[in-house]
């Protein structure tokens, strides 16, 4: 800043041309250029308390995790894949559970219902999601403050397990196409078996386990089919003395007729027996009405004789020998 | 053989060269200080003060304004749609305006900014006091009573400083709306989910070490040029100019690596 030497004479010209420049209405300019300064920052800033969420009403949401891995304060919660909330703090709850405490803005809570489920999918790339489900709108909405549980979906969690499926079924497909497996020996046996198919005795010989075994059979088939001549013989024989002129079923034909003719004979006299049932039938009625006449007549009778009786008995006391009848004492 | 010359031994010649060091270092700090303490001071706002002020921040932010503005349009514009393409093909779609984001206005635009205001305005300046005090004129002005610091140094140093948060900030700006529209067209139909993204990026944390990166990249910028520019260090004013640009970049470089430790550790 300062110097030994003498100042040197000024350089007028390089002075004048720089300090003495006058630039129009500068004041004006200077003050609208810090204007405009001032307002880009200031604007920045509220448009970033804008995005923040600043300005926006909330109410608070709290979800209880087991494990809130890959949880970041700030991230958001999304419902059908619309951000509508953001996570604020996370903190250890005295059970050694995480509470994510969440931001809902107030116009967006009415997504969020009493019996929305929540849950926290970490995926294979990229970072875990918050993911509200609301399957009755219906329902009364939720309130602020409320906790609820959060169900994890894990896409890497199942990796371990995944590999250790494969890796079994890799051993066993090893295993399995072993020289000494159980598969390379079913497919020799395979093979052996479609030669001998292929072979004289074909499948038979396959079936029966030999040559021997299989002409037996091809005997047997022979046997059978003279077996089966001689029963066709038989069944013709069968057929003449049956059916024949000479055969049973023209004299059961025969037989059937008189039958016929029995019982038509038989019809007709049970119709007689029935009219002579019914001629009793009348005579039946006829003693049933005199058998009530009579009951009449034996009370006339009985009725005569009381009277008689009564006669009696009067003449009997007005007949002047009657007998004492004073019992006397001794 | 024999030498016209003394030879310094090797331990006084290291010793120069640290006390050296340490004095640069030393009127970096404090010239820095003594800026801010001005700066702070309300007499450095009289009428003629407001007028040099006025005057340097006008002259060192109007003219550059436009074309930093335009080539951090395009600079925006090319990297987005390089970024917007690549996470396509990878399927990353919903990660490229994060990064763009992360990229552009965290990172490259104030660092360009502060790299364009000290070549076009802070690196001149610093040239300018030096020919100043090569021709004697801040000791004409200390003679006349005059303060060289306020009358020279501290409008110079002022916009500088005000030119690179201008550029900064209007550049951001910029970068943000090109993203936008190079994502979703021109229509306002992403502005609530551009919105959150941004304020998703911009936690409290990363907006305090996105301002002070770029407080501290203007003061850079600001102090290091002039100071090689005010003071004589006794050796050619070419070494010095170069070792005040070193200097420079050797602090652009280390406020750029504490941000990226800030933000991302």
């Amino acid at each position: 800043m300062t110097s030994e030497n003498p100042p040197p004479p000024l350089d007028a010209a390089l002075h004048q041309d720089e300090l003495i420049r006058p630039v129009a209405h500068l004041r004006l300019k200077a003050f609208a250029l810090l204007v405009f300064t001032l307002l880009l920052v200031v604007g920045s800033a509220l448009y970033l308390l804008y995005a923040r969420g600043a300005f926006e009403p909330t109410q608070r949401l709290v979800l209880k995790a087991d494990d809130s891995e890959g949880v970041v304060v700030g991230m958001d919660m999304t419902f059908s894949g619309f951000p509508i909330g953001r996570v604020r703090r996370i903190e250890l709850a005295s059970d050694g559970s995480a509470r994510i405490l969440i931001d809902v803005p107030q116009k967006d809570a009415h997504w969020l219902r009493q019996s929305s489920v929540f849950t926290l999918v970490r995926g294979i790339v990229g970072g875990t999601g918050i993911r509200a489900y609301t399957g009755i709108m219906n329902d009364p909405p939720l309130q602020d403050g409320a906790e609820r549980p959060v169900l994890r979906g894990d896409a890497t969690a199942e990796i371990p397990q995944l590999m250790a499926s494969a890796r079994e079924l890799l051993s066993n497909l090893t295993a399995m196409t072993d020289p000494d497996a159980a598969l390379g020996a079913s497919l020799g046996n395979v093979r052996t078996l479609t030669e001998r198919l292929q072979g004289p005795g074909g499948a038979l010989s396959v079936l029966m386990g030999g040559d021997a075994d299989a002409k037996k059979i091809v005997q047997t088939l022979d046997r059978t089919n003279a077996l089966l001549a001689r029963i066709d013989r038989m069944a013709a024989h069968a057929d003449e003395q049956v059916f024949g002129k000479e055969g049973v079923m023209p004299e059961a034909r025969a037989t059937v007729v008189e039958l016929r003719k029995l019982l038509a004979d038989a019809r007709t006299s049970l119709t007689k027996v029935d009219a002579v049932l019914v001629e009793a039938q009348a005579v039946g009625a006829n003693v049933r009405e005199g058998t009530t006449d009579l009951g009449a007549l034996r009370a006339d009778v009985e009725a005569s004789l009381r009277k008689v009786d009564s006669l009696v008995n009067d003449i009997n006391r007005r007949w002047p020998f009657a007998r004492e009848k004073e019992m006397v004492l001794p | 053989m024999w030498l016209p010359q003394p030879v310094h031994a090797l331990p006084e010649r290291l010793a120069q060269l640290i006390w050296g060091w340490a004095l640069a270092w030393w009127r970096i700090v404090y010239l820095g200080a003594v800026v801010l303490v001005l700066v702070l001071s309300p007499s450095s706002y009289s009428r003629v003060g407001r007028h040099l002020l006025a005057r340097r921040m006008y002259l060192d932010t109007l003219p550059i304004l436009l074309g930093f503005t335009a080539l951090a349009a395009l600079l925006s514009l090319i990297i987005t749609r390089i970024v917007v393409v690549t996470a396509l093909s990878y399927g990353l779609s919903r990660y490229a305006l994060e990064m763009v984001i992360r990229v552009l206005v965290l990172e490259l635009i104030p660092l360009t900014a502060a790299m364009f205001v000290a070549m076009r305005c802070a690196i001149p300046s610093g040239a300018q006091l030096a020919q100043l005090r090569r021709s004697g004129r801040l000791v004409v002005l200390e003679r006349t009573g005059a303060d060289p610091v306020r009358m020279e140094l501290l409008p110079r140093v002022v916009a500088a400083g005000f030119a690179s948060v201008t550029l900064a900030a209007l550049s951001c700006v910029v970068a943000l709306a090109m993203a936008y529209f190079s994502v979703f067209g021109l229509g306002t139909a992403g502005l609530v989910s551009f919105t959150r993204m941004f304020g998703h990026v911009f936690s409290p944390e990363v907006t305090l070490v996105f301002v002070l990166k770029t407080v501290f990249f203007s003061l850079a910028i600001a102090v290091i040029p002039m100071t090689a520019g005010m003071y004589d260090l006794g050796a050619s004013e070419r070494r010095s100019e170069r070792g005040g640009l070193a200097r420079m970049f050797a602090v652009l470089l280390l406020i750029e690596l504490v941000s990226l430790v800030g933000n991302y550790y």
